[in-house]
């Protein structure tokens, strides 16, 4: 029975039931949307790491290179956790020499072709044909190859390649060219793993195996029981799990979450709000109901019935939503991630824990936000069944809530400004938690200030408004609280986005200050990146018209079992081309010290998380071995801010990480070259590197701006999405308000107000509850924004604060624009209502 | 004699303390018998519907004691009040008070529902055809006249088969010809169907349909005569007392 009843009462309330599932609908769609989007970007990232560096989640050979049978592979694929294995053969041939006039043709000695089965090849790595197609298993005399290789081979398709087989030389016609770029000395080309094995006279035998994990899988139990079943004559590698990238991406999937609980709190509130109402509208069907014999427990399990109706149905539709958010958020960076990160982004992924967390959230929160409303309910006594319809009835002592509101405002500032990002977190939902409260109690005299304002417009019906808000302070509050969570959220986030990018831009000018620029394709991702050995460096020192070369090299450590990248740099010459931003007790003294000894500059990151300071050890998990590095200093630079990330010299880098490559160069031209003519040699330089971009700072700069401004779209997107609900709530609330005093316009109808007088008193109340709400956001967005900054330099990722004028402005004017959409549907029903009806409504 | 359905001893309900205390019901005694139609007249704030609300357990009595069918409200939990309430009273309010989103049938067999009893659209629809619906079973409230809306209520009320029917002014929202026939239905209810109808009103047209009238003023009973359905009766009682 009380299914039917909650399904039809749904039902029945048509628009308003779709409105307020829109509110859960965001919060559904922020959850389960960005959290599609996060799983994808870690895989397309690491895909890309993965294909640049040669390793998988795991990849297996044999000991000594020696090849093994190809069964072994079937065996892997039948351990739980793997979801694809791909068996190949590789070995290096020697390229004949070719009677061809263009001396780069010959420019390869050798390359290594990669024997694969296509099917299995394509399910572990990215093997996206750009032009032409790709092999298949029967291809004996098919290849493909890299555009640069197939370049570098003087091939295009259709042409052949001869390699030396076993016996004789067989001949590999180019039949697709592979998207991507290659690694220097990484030149491949692919073939069918039955034409490798013929040419290489392996029989049925392979030399590895590649594999990737099913979603989920816990790494090193997989590892584990990879090394039960195979014997000890096989090498186990691949990534380790605490990589940094990874948990870059987990960051970024906290933070997602974060966003959608803002969201679902906003949610909360409108629910709260829409089931106050109900309950109100339906005193006396409750009443009825009661005095017919249903019991307390009934009318509360009622109400919460509906509320579950109104979260599934929330849900579903925020799931949908979501969908098509990550799929347009794809949509949106596909072109960006192709073009400057050269990564092949596929669709959104969703994990069985993010369908969970959305459903339990999206479903949870309309019934705990129905709770409150349901009890209520459930106290209806059954002699409201006798009376008239009555308003709404708010007893709830306001001044002791917006006592306690207040106490907690005052406890949470001290954590707020405590500098400690975990009490920031929390200081941040409680002094939220804390307006939500004190706002009934403050909304009578906030709306007699705030009136004042809009007097000059509404001059007969500002009052009236004024009088509907005070009335009935709880309804106005939840509605404040609502818009002021929208407009915190716009004001705070839109403080750190422009703290964050004022901050990279002061890095990216004082970091990469040099002339010239020489960049892996991939710079973005410090892992797998290419190398280039000295000659870049050597052949960029060279050229006339260069006074400076710098370089970085990068390596891989471990300290106390996590990952730390380890950057090498040249003590002497650093400086010259390029600078660190210092943290607080630090300068460029730490540069210098870096040449006397084993001794490193943390980043702000890694220093805070593991809270070091300058002269401390560090004990390093190098190739070599455990050592004893102390610290120097603390500073950052804008590649790595975000990465665990030590820096030492190149010295100590070759020494301990066995590390000789060049990653970066940077390069300054002597004061009086011409730049035109020295940047004409560096490009020639460049050229013979083909993995590298040659930047200059104002074409890097804007590469990087231009990145900014992509993920300011997603960002503007993302807190449209989070103002929405306050729209919703304020669109809600004014229903309400003129669904409960129909009489009461029916009589000022009747006493001569005009429809647009009517219409004129409910616009006034919406702006005014939009104004409260906004002015309210504004100040608990710019504490929270200015807390979140403060806790952000003390975990190390230093910023300067960027005071959010933009941030206030947008707010002021959404909330201006929501409270005059906010009232449209609600003014122009109570300005048509008919005054007879309207005066017998009850 | 007939079975004694509702009982009240030095029934008596105020409202309010110190100066704003106000005694809606000042000891009443009060007896009906099983099968009768009792009317309830008298001035607004006499007390009749405070009256009707402690007889249906709606409210809790000051001092005082309310028996019905034998079982006395006092000795009941709330939850005790809600099943005497289901089983064995039916309510007819005013304002019809049916839920909107529900067909004729389903809102007839909402008590029944609450009782979990199977039977319950079959029962709902045949005391539906029995008050002249049988061709309106499908019908939200909306599509109803207020008069068939009421109909649906009784429907309601006798869905149960409850001892005891509470009217609460059951006319007092429906046009001259449509208070007439409720009236006709409710002296139906308690000849015909023998239940034992307590009906509030102020039409004394209406409760000349009845074959009791109970007087009120100021909290008291001041008459209780029996009806021989004189339509010009209660007008005269109300008269002789000095209610009118």
């Amino acid at each position: 029975m009380i299914f039917t009843l909650a399904w039809r009462y749904w039902r029945g309330r048509g628009l308003r039931s779709l409105l307020t599932a829109l509110a859960v609908v965001c919060g559904v769609m922020l959850t389960f949307g960005l959290n599609g989007v996060t799983p994808t970007l870690t895989k397309a990232f690491e895909k890309n790491m993965l294909n640049a560096s040669g390793k998988t989640d795991l990849s297996v050979a044999e000991k000594s290179g020696q090849t093994f049978p190809a069964s072994v592979a079937d065996e892997l694929a039948a351990i739980p956790g793997i979801a694809a294995v791909s068996p190949y053969l590789q070995q290096p041939a020697p390229l004949p020499k070719r009677p061809v006039s263009d001396p780069s043709v010959n420019a390869l000695a050798q390359v290594t072709v990669v024997g694969i089965v296509p099917d299995k090849a394509a399910r572990v790595r990215d093997y996206t044909v750009s032009a032409g197609r790709m092999i298949t298993a029967g291809d004996a005399a098919a290849m493909v190859a890299n555009s640069d290789v197939a370049g570098q081979l003087g091939l295009t398709l259709g042409d052949t390649l001869e390699l030396p087989a076993a016996a004789g030389v067989v001949k590999f016609r180019l039949v697709g060219i592979l998207s991507g770029t290659t690694m220097p000395g990484e030149e491949q080309v692919v073939v069918s793993l039955s034409a490798a094995q013929q040419l290489f006279g392996a029989g049925a035998r392979i030399n590895a195996i590649d594999a990737t994990f099913s979603d989920g899988t816990d790494r090193a139990q997989v590892e584990q029981l990879v090394k039960a079943r195979l014997s000890d004559k096989y090498t186990i590698g691949g990534l380790t799990s605490n990589s940094s990238l990874l948990s870059s991406m987990e960051m970024a999937s906290t933070a997602f979450m974060m966003f959608g609980l803002f969201a679902m709190a906003t949610a909360a509130f409108i629910i709260l709000n829409s089931f106050r109402m109900l309950v109100a509208e339906r005193r006396r069907d409750v009443g009825m109901l009661r005095a017919i014999g249903m019991k307390r427990r009934t009318v509360v399990g009622m109400f919460l019935v509906e509320s579950l109706f109104q979260g599934v149905v929330g849900t579903g539709l925020g799931l949908l939503a979501g969908w098509g958010m990550a799929s347009g958020i794809f949509v949106l960076m596909a072109p960006i991630t192709k073009d400057l990160m050269h990564i092949d982004l596929g669709g959104p992924i969703f994990t069985p824990e993010t369908w969970a967390v959305s459903i339990i959230l999206g479903v949870g929160v309309t019934i705990l936000a129905a709770v409150l409303p349901a009890r209520a309910a459930g106290k209806v006594t059954p002699m409201e069944a006798m009376r008239p319809q009555v308003g709404e009835k708010y007893t709830k002592d306001m001044r002791r809530r917006g006592w306690i509101g207040l106490g907690i405002l005052v406890v949470s500032l001290f954590g707020l400004f405590s500098r400690d990002s975990g009490l920031v977190g929390l200081a941040s939902v409680l002094v939220l938690v804390a307006i939500a409260l004190a706002v009934p109690a403050v909304v009578i005299p906030v709306a007699d200030v705030a009136i004042k304002p809009l007097q000059a417009v509404f001059g007969r019906e500002g009052p009236i408004a004024r009088s509907n808000i005070q009335r009935n302070p709880g309804r106005s509050g939840v509605t404040v609280t609502a818009v002021m969570l929208g407009m915190a959220a716009i004001v705070g986030m839109i403080t750190v986005i422009n703290s964050i990018f004022t901050g990279y831009l002061a890095y990216l000018d004082k970091s990469m200050s040099s002339d010239y620029l020489v960049i892996p394709s991939s710079i973005v991702l410090s892992q797998g990146n290419v190398a280039a050995g000295p000659g870049l460096a050597r052949q960029l020192g060279e050229t006339p018209g260069i006074a400076a070369v710098s370089t970085l090299r990068v390596g891989q450590g471990q300290v106390g079992g996590l990952d730390v990248q380890v950057i090498g740099i040249d003590p002497a010459k650093y400086l010259d081309v390029a600078s660190l931003e210092w943290n607080t007790g630090s300068s460029d003294n730490a540069v210098r010290q870096l040449a006397s000894g084993r001794w490193v500059i943390a980043n702000g990151i890694y220093a805070s998380s593991n809270a070091l300071t300058p002269g401390q050890a560090i004990v390093l998990d190098t190739p070599n071995g455990l050592r004893t590095y102390y610290l120097a200093g603390i500073g950052n630079d804008y590649l790595n801010a975000k990465l665990a990330t030590l820096y030492t010299s190149q010295e100590n880098l070759q020494r301990d990480f066995n590390v000789a490559d060049d990653l970066l160069v940077m390069a300054n031209r002597a004061a009086n070259a011409d730049p035109d003519t020295v940047t004409a040699r560096v490009q020639r330089v460049v050229a013979g590197y083909p993995a590298f971009n040659l930047y200059e700072p104002d074409t890097w700069k804007a590469e990087q701006s231009a990145i900014f401004d992509m993920s300011m779209i997603m960002f503007y997107v993302l807190i449209a999405a989070l103002a929405v609900p306050s729209l919703l709530a304020l669109i809600n609330t004014l229903s309400i308000s003129v669904l409960a005093r129909t009489r009461e316009i029916g009589m000022l109808r009747a006493v001569g107000a005009t429809r647009r007088q009517v219409k004129r008193m409910v616009l006034a109340e919406s702006l005014l509850l939009s104004l409260i709400g906004t002015v309210v956001g504004a100040a608990a967005g710019v504490i929270l924004g200015y807390a979140l900054v403060l806790a952000l330099s003390a975990i190390g990722w230093e910023m300067p604060y960027s005071f959010p004028t933009a941030g206030i402005v947008t707010a002021t004017v959404v909330g201006i624009a929501f409270g005059m959409i906010a009232s449209s549907g609600p003014a122009k029903s109570a300005s048509r209502l008919n005054v007879v009806d309207a005066l017998h409504h009850e | 004699m007939s079975e004694v359905i509702v009982q009240t001893k030095s029934l008596t309900k105020v409202y309010g303390a110190g100066a704003a205390q106000v005694t809606a019901l000042g000891g009443v005694d009060l007896s009906v018998y099983a099968g009768t139609f009792v009317a309830v007249m008298g001035p607004s704030g006499c007390g009749k519907s405070t009256l009707l609300n402690l007889l249906g357990g709606l409210d809790t009595p000051t001092s005082g004691d309310v028996v019905i069918a034998g079982d006395s409200l006092a000795d009941l939990s709330d939850d005790k009040v809600t099943e005497l309430r289901r089983r064995r009273i039916g309510f007819v309010f005013q304002f019809f008070n049916l839920i909107p989103v529900l067909t004729a049938t389903e809102n007839a067999a909402l008590p029944l529902r609450l009782d979990g009893d199977p039977q319950a659209s079959e029962k709902a629809r045949e005391w539906l055809t029995r008050v002249g619906l049988g061709d309106r079973l499908d019908n939200r409230p909306d599509q109803l006249s207020g008069g068939q809306q009421q109909r649906v209520a009784v429907a309601r009320a006798l869905s149960t088969d409850p001892a005891l029917i509470l009217a609460d002014e059951p006319t007092g929202n429906l046009d001259s010809k449509s208070a007439t026939e409720i009236a006709q239905l409710l002296a139906q209810v308690s000849t015909k169907w023998g239940r034992t109808v307590l009906m509030v009103t102020h039409d004394p047209r209406i409760a000349a349909f009845a074959h009791r009238l109970v007087l009120m003023r100021d909290g008291q009973i001041v008459d209780d005569m029996p009806l021989d359905g004189s339509s010009t009766a209660p007008r005269a009682a109300l008269e002789k007392a000095g209610l009118v």
